[in-house]
């Protein structure tokens, strides 16, 4: 379908048909009628049928509905964008992030800072990191450029709070240590594609 | 640049990419192509050196010749018809990346270079994705050189460093250690006194050389570029401040590191590492601005420093006029004095050399500085002059500085105070062979050479082995420097210098004292030993007004402030604000005066154009390098041509100076007590001697003394240094706050040392 198609909002052959409705009381008789009709022959229990049987399943029979947040929540998906998380390698339980800026770089909002030194191991180490969850709009570049999969949105969604700190620190956002055997890999944008060992490519070793 | 300008000027035309293009013979191929705008990839090429032709990149295709061309090294001949891209130059040009890749480290992402290096640009541009060829990869540590940390494994061996450490330094500090793929730079002396310029870092094309300070706080995006230039000496080098917030808990803006044009430009080390000397929390305080502008009004004496840009010598010249006080500075005091004698006697307002001149010199005569640590840039452009030129360097001071050994061809050493002698020595030899006329003549037979050489220490067959040294040369410099200015006998001495300047092939270069003296002199009517009720800016008085923020008003640092410097090229150049200031300025004072202006910087069109100026709006003023590499910031000063009346005066008898003596100087890259506030730079001030002075002094190594120059109270510890000579001692002023800038007598003085504590204790 191209473009002038969709333009043409005169879609479809034009069968318009008029419903076959009772035409409307004009006399008093005939609007009493009607009311006395539609009370008596109970047509507002037909429309509230459904409502009724659910209602019942809901008290009765334990099959209810509503989700009752905040004791309850639903699933969300895993490429949900919530607040940042960062990540730990498995193997040394060090953090992944390496300070390359590029978070800091392609931020549309201007909201992630970083601090970075050369530490006592002759690695760059990252001393500060904040994002400012104020101006964050949660696009997701952050976690599609970081080139170790180190920042990554999570599915913590509820941002109410005294502070917006509390959120905004590495810390709080680094994989607990101890729960280091429970770290999942982000599917979202920006993680590794499932293709991505034959894509590898080996370094020539003629040695 | 890079190479020897060519004597023929022989006009030529080749055709480059279809592109007919005139110039002259001399020129290398990549030369023209640059300066026409024409792109040919390069590695290793650097334009202020000779070319090193180590990466084969810069290969073009020349109709007519088989093969293919190095454009760096070969020179264009009239005619030419040369290619600078086809697919075999492409697939070449890959090769080599791809050879240059082989196990460089992936590690972009953490390396200070990335964003800004050579071998990531390349790399991309050639679509090197992958490796395709093989070395076995070996553990090559990282090597801490002080200021500068050598990373060998990012190492791409363009051997840059060693040739700007060896071509434009002259301290030969970097080698290279040749064996194929473990080829690596070698620094010689690592625990040795390096000049500590960071030439080597700047033109490092990749991550491999970087500053120990600046390593990995940064991405090179990140960071604003304010071009600027370095006032601490009078070669006023091209900078760019690079700032960004200190952190994220401070959003202040701080200065991480300087940069510079490197491909045309060098700097030295306290222009490079003693940048954040800036005046930090400084406020508006109505009440003390009062105070300034009362004992302003009532002050007899306004005293500056040489670190003046030319808009406040030009405001505290006003000041002055309105209020009857004398002017004094003591750093460019005895150079007003040179400057007014040399324009009287030679008629022109400035002298003719300039630091091209040098570095195109076969012969060089260092007279009366300690060139290395006076002017490091002069220093450059007399290592020029060896390594291209071959050129012989005579150093004439009374301390051998070994330090610049390899570069010195003659050292001749004369006593302290003999300047005047010594300059009239280096008249009759200079003069010897040329037409002068009579009055000159009958000055030089009346000299008395012997007496004169007997009471300078500088031999007749000294002088001799001089003349041997001009020997089938051409080009002939004279640095003058700094020693002789506030030398009694300055104005003596000025008027010898315009003679030789006139009468001999000698072309003069005199080097300025600290920072802006030379627009200070041209500015200001400056005077000295008057008394009474002193205000100084930048120097200490009665009333302070001060940059380093310890004075009675702050004021803001050379790089807080816009304004010009007036260099030893005799070149105005602008600074730009690098960081915020939130205090009084000296234009608040001259407002409160009556004498202000709406901003400092309108007084760049003000300055005095019977001095030279020529009255160009600050924001008119350029920056940067042309594409040719040549210095096109601000404006050069007006020279004028008018006939100068020379009157030489026999040389005095001259003043002995024995017994203890010290000689005021600062190292390279510690000038002056704003380095001195840098973090990079700060040291701890020692008095250095040889063992000779030692024993002369009674002293021994780690004493703590104290004396007395110019009334100014020195305590220092003292060391031996063995690589000195004589019985002189190396006395430094930086760590003396802004009395520094008050010592005015002659750089050598006799002093009463008193011990104050042994090491033993």
């Amino acid at each position: 379908m191209d473009l002038e198609n969709l333009k043409d909002r005169n879609i479809g052959e034009q069968k318009y048909r008029m419903l076959d409705l009772e035409p409307t009381p004009t006399t008093g008789w005939g609007k009493f009628k009607r009311v006395l009709r539609r009370s008596v022959k109970l047509e507002l229990l037909v429309g509230l049928k459904v409502t009724i049987r659910e209602m019942f399943k809901a008290l009765f029979m334990g099959e209810m509905h509503t989700v009752k947040y905040p004791f309850e929540k639903l699933p969300i998906s895993p490429r949900y964008r919530a607040i940042h998380e960062m990540k730990r390698l498995l193997e040394s339980g060090h953090y992944r992030c390496i300070g390359c800026g590029l978070c800091e770089k392609i931020c549309i909002s201007d909201c992630i800072r970083m601090d970075t030194r050369y530490d006592e191991n002759q690695r760059k180490e990252v001393s500060e990191y904040t994002i400012n969850f104020g101006r964050c709009i949660f696009c997701g570049y952050c976690a599609e450029v970081c080139p170790e999969l180190a920042i990554v949105h999570g599915g913590r969604y509820e941002t109410a709070s005294e502070q917006r700190a509390s959120f905004s620190l590495f810390e709080d956002m680094l994989t607990p240590i101890d729960k280091l055997k429970e770290q999942k890999e982000y599917p979202g944008f920006g993680a590794v594609s499932p293709n991505a060992d034959e894509n590898i490519k080996p370094t020539p070793l003629a040695y | 640049m890079g190479v020897v300008a060519n004597k023929k000027n022989k006009t030529i035309t080749i055709t480059i990419d279809g592109k007919e293009i005139t110039t002259e013979y001399g020129k290398t191929i990549l030369q023209v192509a640059r300066e026409n705008d024409i792109y040919i990839p390069t590695m290793c090429y650097l334009t202020k050196v000779e070319p090193i032709a180590s990466c084969r990149m810069c290969v073009v295709e020349v109709e007519g010749v088989d093969g293919m061309i190095l454009s760096c090294q070969e020179k264009a001949v009239d005619g030419a018809v040369i290619t600078t891209n086809t697919k075999d130059l492409e697939r070449e040009r890959q090769n080599i990346m791809k050879l240059y890749d082989v196990n460089h480290p992936l590690e972009c992402g953490v390396c200070d270079k990335s964003g800004e290096c050579d071998l990531q640009n390349k790399t991309l541009e050639f679509n090197v994705s992958q490796q395709s060829f093989t070395a076995k990869d070996m553990h090559r540590p990282v090597q801490d050189w002080g200021f500068i940390s050598y990373d060998p494994a990012l190492c791409i061996m363009c051997e840059k460093c060693v040739r700007v450490c060896n071509e434009i330094v002259g301290s030969e500090q970097l080698q290279i250690s040749v064996g194929g793929y473990k080829s690596i730079i070698v620094n010689t002396q690592p625990e040795s006194d390096c000049v500590s310029c960071g030439e080597c870092m700047a033109v490092c094309p990749v991550g491999a050389l970087v500053s120990t300070d600046f390593k990995y706080t940064s991405n090179a995006w990140e960071l604003n570029k304010i071009p600027s230039a370095c006032a601490f000496c009078s070669a006023g080098c091209e900078l760019t401040y690079e700032t960004k917030h200190e952190s994220i808990e401070n959003p202040e803006e701080k200065i991480y590191r300087v940069t510079n044009n490197f491909e045309f430009s060098s700097l030295c080390g306290a222009g490079r590492f003693g940048f954040d000397f800036e005046n930090r929390n400084a406020f508006k305080d109505p009440a003390k601005l009062e105070t300034a502008v009362e004992v302003m009004k009532r002050a007899d004496i306004i005293r500056m420093s040489g670190l003046t840009t030319n808009e406040e010598a030009l405001l505290l010249q006003k000041i002055a006029n309105q209020t009857g006080a004398r002017l004094e500075c003591s750093d460019a005091y005895g150079f007003s004095r040179f400057l007014k004698v040399y324009q009287a006697a030679s008629g022109r307002r400035f002298w003719g050399g300039s630091l091209k001149d040098v570095s195109e010199s076969d012969v060089v005569i260092s007279f009366a500085t300690r060139l290395k640590d006076d002017a490091p840039m002069v220093k450059n452009h007399v290592a020029m002059a060896v390594k291209r030129n071959k050129a012989r360097v005579i150093y004439m001071h009374p301390i051998e500085d070994a330090s610049i050994q390899n570069l010195v061809t003659r050292f001749v050493k004369y006593e302290p105070g003999s300047e005047e002698g010594v300059a009239a020595l280096l008249l009759e030899l200079l003069t010897r062979e040329s037409e002068v006329p009579d009055s000159l003549k009958s000055y030089i037979e009346e000299l008395d050479i012997g007496n004169l050489s007997g009471e300078s220490s500088v031999s007749e067959e000294e002088l001799d082995a001089i003349k041997g040294d001009f020997w089938k040369r051409k080009r002939f410099t004279l640095i003058v420097g700094e020693d002789i200015f506030n030398h009694p006998r300055v104005e003596n001495i000025a008027k010898i210098i315009v003679a030789i300047e006139k009468f001999s092939s000698f072309n003069v270069v005199i080097v300025p004292p600290s920072g802006n003296s030379l627009g200070v002199s041209l500015i200001c009517d400056l005077s000295s030993g008057n008394e009474g009720y002193s205000v100084g800016y930048n120097c200490d008085a009665d009333f302070t007004l001060s940059a380093l923020g310890d004075g009675d008003l702050d004021m803001p640092a050379l790089n807080q402030q816009e304004g010009t410097i007036t260099t030893i090229e005799k070149r105005v150049v602008p600074l730009h604000v690098a960081l915020g200031y939130d205090g009084y300025i000296l234009n608040d004072i001259a407002k409160a005066l009556g004498v202000g202006s709406e901003y400092t910087i309108d007084l760049t069109q003000e300055l005095p154009k019977e001095a030279g100026f020529r009255g160009v709006a600050f924001d008119d003023l350029e920056i940067g390098f042309s594409v040719a590499g040549e210095d096109i910031r601000g404006y050069t000063l007006e020279e004028s041509e008018s006939e100068g009346s020379l009157e030489l005066e026999e040389p005095e008898e001259l003043p002995s100076f024995d017994g203890v003596v010290v000689y005021c100087v600062n190292p390279p890259h510690n000038p002056n007590p704003f380095t001195q506030k840098a973090k990079l730079t700060k040291m701890e001030a020692k008095l250095v001697g040889t063992q000779q002075f030692a024993t002369a002094a009674k002293l021994s190594e780690g004493d703590t003394v104290e004396f007395e120059i110019d009334g100014k109270k020195f305590q220092r510890v003292f060391t031996i240094d063995t690589s000195l000579k004589g019985t002189i001692a190396l006395n430094p002023t930086f760590d003396m706050g802004l009395s520094a800038f008050t010592v005015s007598s002659y750089r050598f003085s006799k002093i009463n040392i008193k011990k104050v504590g042994s090491a033993n204790e």
